[in-house]
């Protein structure tokens, strides 16, 4: 059974697999191309993001997809919904604006909180970090999909399930012809 | 029948493999049987768009490595868009150019230059292979034939290719291509 899984493979000659070869490569770039494209749409780092937890509640659930932008032009609001970076945190957080002062000449400073927190977002920034700044930003919440980021959640809870799943794609690709 | 040929033996019942195979073996029929010489143009057409595709791909991971998101920008859009639209090069070349043509050879006939071209395409679901043998000659003649012929036509019960089958097939489309006086 394996053995005649990879006949194909073995009668191809040199063109034919380099074009096997490229058109994996193709799948593979078309999706980072299509997310770079997105990065530069958007303006954000990360134009779409997973809620991890259940911090947001009721606005947003574990898993639910949200859609991000982040134009320089576009002040940050008390209310909105921000996604941030805290430096020696990996994760992004998904949180509400609480306060903000804003300078004349257009610098802000702002704070946090989770809707379903009963604090205020210091104790989550890094050591002595009192405010948040425009370049923490990863974006400003525009919309959003409920429970499926699910999946992503799931497969990075049990990372051997996505190895599996992304190793029979690419085989299946990869031994396919056409 | 070439020495080299070992026996191919496909699973008859996927329409694409059984295509690819037969391809194969036509390939092989004018190549060496018929002493044609490959040409290559038409495949490193396709090779040079789609890696060119895949290394802006990359030059832009790169790049985005090195030079993180906001600074990366300009350069982000000229590879997105470039790769969109060498993507849409690619499209129309195999619909255009390349057509389902895996096989251009070429041969020399007293002094004249023969270039046959072989594509084929199979339906979904479908058992009829359809074959269409171009011929070209240095003289501007263009003679065209076709078949469409059930898998069963070329493979055996058991999944195998059997080359004589599509030898006497291809050589009998080569001859009527060859000696045919009249221009069509």
């Amino acid at each position: 059974m394996l053995d005649s899984l990879f006949d194909e493979v073995k009668r191809m000659n040199k063109r034919q697999f380099i074009y096997q070869v490229l058109s994996f490569g193709m799948i593979v770039s078309s999706a980072l191309m299509i997310w770079k494209g997105l990065m530069v749409v958007t303006g954000s780092e990360s134009p779409i993001v997973v809620v991890l937890s259940g911090s947001m509640e009721p606005a947003f659930h574990r898993g639910d997809l949200l859609f991000l932008t982040n134009y320089p032009e576009e002040p940050v609001r008390v209310g909105e919904i921000v996604v941030f970076k805290v430096e020696g945190r990996d994760i992004p957080i998904v949180h509400r604006v609480l306060k903000l002062h804003e300078k004349n000449n257009g610098t802000v400073k702002f704070l946090t909180k989770g809707d379903n927190n009963s604090v205020d977002d210091r104790g989550l920034y890094a050591q002595g970090q009192l405010w948040l700044t425009k370049k923490d930003v990863v974006g400003r919440a525009r919309g959003f999909l409920p429970y499926v980021g699910m999946v992503t959640i799931y497969m990075n809870e049990y990372p051997k399930f996505k190895f599996a799943v992304l190793g029979c794609l690419a085989i299946y690709v990869l031994v396919h012809r056409e | 029948m070439g020495e080299k040929s070992e026996v191919v033996k496909i699973n008859k019942w996927d329409g694409a493999a059984a295509k690819n195979a037969i391809d194969d073996a036509i390939r092989e029929v004018l190549t060496d049987d018929l002493k044609c010489k490959e040409t290559y143009a038409v495949i490193d057409g396709r090779l040079f768009l789609c890696t060119l595709a895949v290394g802006v791909a990359g030059c832009a991971l790169l790049w985005d490595y090195f030079y993180p998101f906001p600074q990366s920008r300009e350069v982000l859009i000229i590879c997105v868009s470039f790769y969109f639209i060498s993507m849409g090069v690619l499209t129309l070349y195999t619909t255009f150019k390349e057509r389902g043509i895996f096989v251009v050879a070429k041969e020399k006939v007293g002094n004249i230059y023969r270039t046959w071209e072989a594509s084929s395409y199979v339906k979904k679901h479908d058992d009829k292979y359809n074959l269409v043998i171009v011929m070209r000659d240095s003289n501007g003649k263009v003679r065209e034939a076709n078949i469409t012929k059930s898998f069963a036509n070329f493979i055996d019960t058991n999944g195998t290719i059997v080359q004589n089958l599509v030898f006497n097939e291809i050589n009998k489309l080569y001859n009527s291509l060859s000696s045919e006086k009249k221009e069509k």
